[in-house]
């Protein structure tokens, strides 16, 4: 079996989210960075949001954010409802797991992509 | 010495010890938790539900005698009492411990007729069981369950009518007879959830879901409501009927939800007139697949007039397990219970969310 969380702390300080998972490994994500994988189907069609002002306008959408709550779907997912009134994203564990930005997984993923 | 002991074996010993105010066996009643085995060494938990008084020492005791006796030198018992259900706390069912889907993927392969009987069979081990129709466009539970009763409605919730001691939920309770339901997805969803959520099931070792053919929308609801204790996968032995069955289980992989294991039905025939045996769509192919794909294989049920001449009757054949069929459904449902046991034991603690 993939591994599992065994917790999840949503607000794990400096805008992250904390995941243990059950072989010991240890997730952080940046919020921002949760958001913008978010793997449902409105947001799988969504044009990139800019990343510099245009003429120095605020751009719309880069209010602070934050996770409001989090359930768990079956044995298999989280869904989160965030600060922005989005939450029809389900994020299953082996998606999570793969997103981990830590240096290792990083580079494992890189190594991967590398050889595809 | 180093024992050789699988955790199956230590499950097979511990059916010997039984709750003296039960009269059933602890694997039956789903005591055994957190089962660890290492060399020479076992240790699990003990769950009593009630204050078990002096009779808690001596089912330690025996508990730890059972395992002694494989040739375990170091056997840990732990014990808690009235621990709370593995359920998080948002859960629709909290009171029910485990949650077994019974499936297949093909249609036809008496999936309901194994699950009826499953449900007989562990009632009569001497479980707390329920029975949940989740095949919503061709409900066919309380015609198996004999169905002469009605749910009814008390403090706002639905009371499930009860068959056999075993409480049942139907779609087919809220029809007229030869009325048909015409939904789309979420329609269905809905009635899972209410199902789940509003129907008054109280406490139970067991909660079987009766589900429809193929891996669409009641499958995936089911799968994201609760968190499953498990999946039963029903298949005939004929190559086509195993082929779409690994389709059910690459879903429930999918979901994280453990297989416990796979029961060949319509297995064999017998003839009645001269004993002949007929394998009418080939025999074993499901034990096979099950080995294949490393899931314990729970057992085999024969093709016989009298399973569906009593099926049709609303009397399940493993009401009276003298005979080879009530017999055969009583040994799936053993299997079953080991594999609930071992399968309690790999899926680690609940997942905190704070």
């Amino acid at each position: 079996m993939p591994p599992t969380p065994t917790k999840i702390k949503l607000a794990a300080g400096n805008n992250t989210l904390a995941i243990h998972w059950s072989d010991g490994h240890e997730s952080v994500y940046p919020y921002r960075y949760l958001r913008g994988k978010c793997p449902c189907a409105t947001c799988g069609e969504e044009a990139p949001v800019p990343e510099q002002a245009i003429g120095g306008l605020p751009i719309l959408g880069q209010k602070p954010l934050h996770p409001e709550r989090a359930d768990l779907v079956g044995r298999y997912a989280l869904q989160i409802y965030w600060s922005d009134g989005h939450s029809s994203g389900i994020y299953a564990f082996t998606h999570l797991r793969a997103l981990c930005p830590c240096p290792e997984c990083t580079a494992l993923r890189e190594v991967a992509e590398a050889s595809d | 010495m180093s024992s050789q002991v699988s955790p199956q074996d230590v499950v097979n010993a511990l059916r010997v010890v039984k709750d003296p105010n039960v009269g059933r066996d602890i694997v039956t009643l789903g005591y055994v938790k957190e089962l660890e085995v290492g060399d020479s060494r076992v240790s699990f938990a003990l769950q009593l539900t009630a204050p078990a008084g002096p009779a808690r020492d001596q089912l330690v005791a025996q508990a730890r005698a059972a395992v002694s006796a494989l040739g375990v030198a170091n056997v840990q018992v732990q014990v808690v009492e009235q621990a709370p259900a593995r359920t998080a706390g948002h859960s629709l069912i909290p009171q029910v411990r485990h949650t077994i889907a019974i499936a297949s993927g093909k249609g036809g392969v008496g999936k309901s007729t194994v699950a009826a009987n499953l449900a007989v069979a562990l009632n009569r081990a001497g479980a707390k069981v329920g029975l949940m129709d989740t095949d919503v466009y061709g409900p066919s539970v309380p015609v198996l369950m004999g169905g002469t009763g009605v749910p009814s409605v008390v403090e706002g919730r639905i009371e499930p009518p009860e068959e056999y001691g075993i409480k049942i939920m139907s779609m087919a309770f809220f029809l007229p007879k030869d009325e048909a339901v015409i939904w789309r997805g979420p329609m269905l969803h809905k009635t899972i959830q209410q199902f789940l959520g509003d129907v008054r099931w109280g406490e139970l070792d067991y909660l079987l879901m009766d589900m429809p053919p193929g891996t669409g929308d009641i499958q995936l609801s089911l799968s994201q409501s609760i968190p499953l204790t498990g999946a039963v996968i029903v298949s005939t032995p004929q190559d086509l009927a195993l082929s779409v069955a690994s389709k059910a289980i690459a879903m429930f992989q999918k979901l994280n939800v453990p297989i416990l294991g796979v029961v060949e039905n319509m297995s064999y025939h017998v003839c009645r007139q001269c004993g002949h045996r007929e394998e009418i769509f080939g025999h074993g192919g499901a034990r096979e697949a099950a080995k294949k794909l490393n899931y314990a294989f729970l057992g085999e049920i024969p093709l016989d007039m009298s399973i569906r001449e009593q099926s049709d009757s609303g009397k399940p054949v493993a009401l009276d397990d003298s005979t080879i069929y009530g017999k055969a459904f009583q040994e799936v449902a053993e299997a079953l219970v080991s594999q609930i046991v071992v399968a309690d034991s790999k899926t680690g603690d609940e997942i905190s969310i704070e």
